[in-house]
């Protein structure tokens, strides 16, 4: 984004408009080819529906306010499971990096646990937590917490020696330790560790949607499966996609918002 | 207190505390009245009878399997497509806007579309796992080839060389690491992927498989095993592929 004045001064308003155009030409060839391949009946309608009605059954699931519905419920469970998932992660991180005791007594069974995917305590938390909405919320707290540790404790680790040996010139207390010094030598390691598990909080949400739900869009997608509605299906992966996209975007935006400094 | 905790006995000693702890409590809670939670015992127990009717076997092999076949579907064509979109120009702008349209969506998320198309079994789980894989080698071939030095490639331009020598002698070498970055990231892409599938599908056997049926007939202690399982497989094959790592990237200077 940034160079982008840049080349335009450079180049000239005529030769600027085609590179800019032409990321979008793959998409559009591939919908036209798409609508046409099915225009032309090579298809059976229950394989492949064109894109105008995929179009159509968002616009229906819209109109009918389902599809805000899947998408509220969906973002909501991401958004208080990401908050206590975010939060305990960084907690923990901080504790795991500051105190050698913690580290050693907390770190094997973190780095043992760390090592399983997320979604295969999906079935273990059935059992315990049933397919509500605590189980939901409490996926997508795991998904997060782990990144979320991670980066923090990187963070953390990374900070010179010597800093610290200035605030121990300094006789800091602990909080003053966190909020000067720590706080924001840390920024950057610990947005980055927001936005992975921001995304991949979003794939284990969708995932166990798909597994056990009774709304969102993973659940969306899976009963366009069972009924063979294709156009559902494909309407859910489009959502699914740009709810994705638009979260990694937003969250590269804080990031580069906040750690502007840096650069400067 | 410093000195103690750094040496690497007491280390251990305390490292294995808390695990310790949560075996006890675990325990406590199991001989109590609501059944939910299986004693360690029973979980021990568990692994043997799995272990002795060969389930546990043929369900892990299956999931290697799958996992490296889908790997090895998937990794080699993101590395080609990435290598590719970093030495042309052209290329990038063609299918980068659509690979990266494709990438937002959660992998597992195609799950339903390629069911309705392939039917739930083996194909569609190959599938899902094949294109988890190819994105992170994409991306990081990708990345690798974009940030080989100019100057490498100049001195190639001196010597005359064709492109594929520019690829076989100066890119393939100098994006090697990302290459390798790409390739342990979609390894462990595979074995999520591989057990979210076979969670989904429950198509056949599989680790994802066993824990699926384990959820529906309540038995926590066949469950546990199966994620212990998965655990230990998931962290050697990155301790593995970490080893070979180093081993190939030898002759480069030491990783920052």
């Amino acid at each position: 984004m940034a160079s982008q004045p840049l080349a335009a001064a450079k180049a000239t308003s005529f030769r600027l408009k085609r590179p800019q155009l032409a990321p979008f030409a793959p998409p559009v060839l591939l919908l036209g080819l798409w609508q046409l391949a099915c225009a032309s009946g090579l298809f059976p309608p229950q394989i492949l529906v064109p894109p105008s009605e995929v179009a159509k059954a968002l616009g229906g699931m819209a109109a009918s306010g389902e599809l805000q519905r899947h998408v509220a419920d969906s973002l909501y469970r991401l958004l208080v499971g990401f908050a206590i998932g975010a939060t305990a992660g960084m907690a923990f991180g901080v504790a795991l990096a500051l105190s050698r005791l913690i580290e050693s007594v907390l770190s094997p069974i973190f780095h043992t646990l760390w090592q399983v995917p997320v979604i295969a305590f999906v079935p273990l938390m059935v059992m315990f937590l049933g397919i509500d909405e605590p189980f939901k919320i409490a996926v997508v707290a795991i998904a997060a917490f782990f990144p979320m540790a991670l980066a923090t404790f990187d963070g953390i680790r990374g900070v010179p020696r010597n800093w610290f040996d200035v605030a121990k010139v300094y006789r800091l207390t602990l909080l003053q330790l966190i909020r000067l010094i720590l706080l924001p030598a840390t920024v950057p390691a610990v947005l980055t560790g927001l936005r992975i598990s921001l995304t991949r909080a979003w794939v284990v949400l969708v995932a166990a949607e798909l597994l056990a739900a009774d709304s969102g869009i993973g659940q969306m997608m899976e009963m366009g499966r069972q009924l063979f509605q294709i156009d559902v299906v494909l309407a859910g992966v489009v959502v699914s996609g740009l709810i994705g996209f638009l979260l990694d975007r937003g969250a590269c935006w804080v990031e580069s918002r906040a750690t502007r400094w840096r650069t400067a | 207190m410093k000195n103690a905790l750094s040496r690497s006995s007491v280390r251990l000693a305390i490292g294995l505390v808390a695990p310790l702890l949560l075996i006890l409590w675990w325990q406590s809670q199991a001989s109590g009245a609501t059944a939910t939670f299986a004693p360690p015992a029973a979980i021990a127990s568990a692994l043997a009878e799995l272990l002795r009717s060969g389930d546990l076997v043929r369900d892990t092999l299956a999931t290697l399997q799958r996992a490296f076949t889908g790997l090895t579907i998937g990794a080699p064509l993101g590395v080609a497509a990435g290598i590719a979109m970093g030495i042309w120009k052209p290329v990038d702008r063609l299918l980068g806007p659509l690979l990266h349209a494709l990438r937002q969506v959660p992998m597992i998320g195609w799950l339903p579309l390629i069911g309705l198309w392939f039917g739930v079994g083996e194909g569609t789980e190959l599938i899902v796992v094949s294109m988890s894989t190819f994105f992170p080698s994409m991306l990081n071939s990708h990345a690798g080839v974009a940030q080989v030095e100019r100057r490498y490639v100049e001195v190639g331009g001196i010597y005359c060389f064709t492109t594929l020598q520019r690829i076989r002698f100066i890119l393939l070498p100098a994006a090697m690491p990302l290459v390798l970055t790409g390739i342990t990231q979609a390894l462990a892409f595979a074995w999520i992927s591989t057990i979210g599938s076979e969670l989904l599908t429950g198509a056949g056997s599989g680790l994802g498989v066993a824990m699926q049926t384990a959820q529906v007939q309540q038995r926590l202690d066949v469950m546990l095993v199966v994620i212990s399982v998965t655990a230990v497989l998931g962290f050697l094959i990155n301790q593995l592929f970490r080893r070979l790592r180093q081993s190939l990237l030898r002759w480069q200077p030491a990783q920052p």
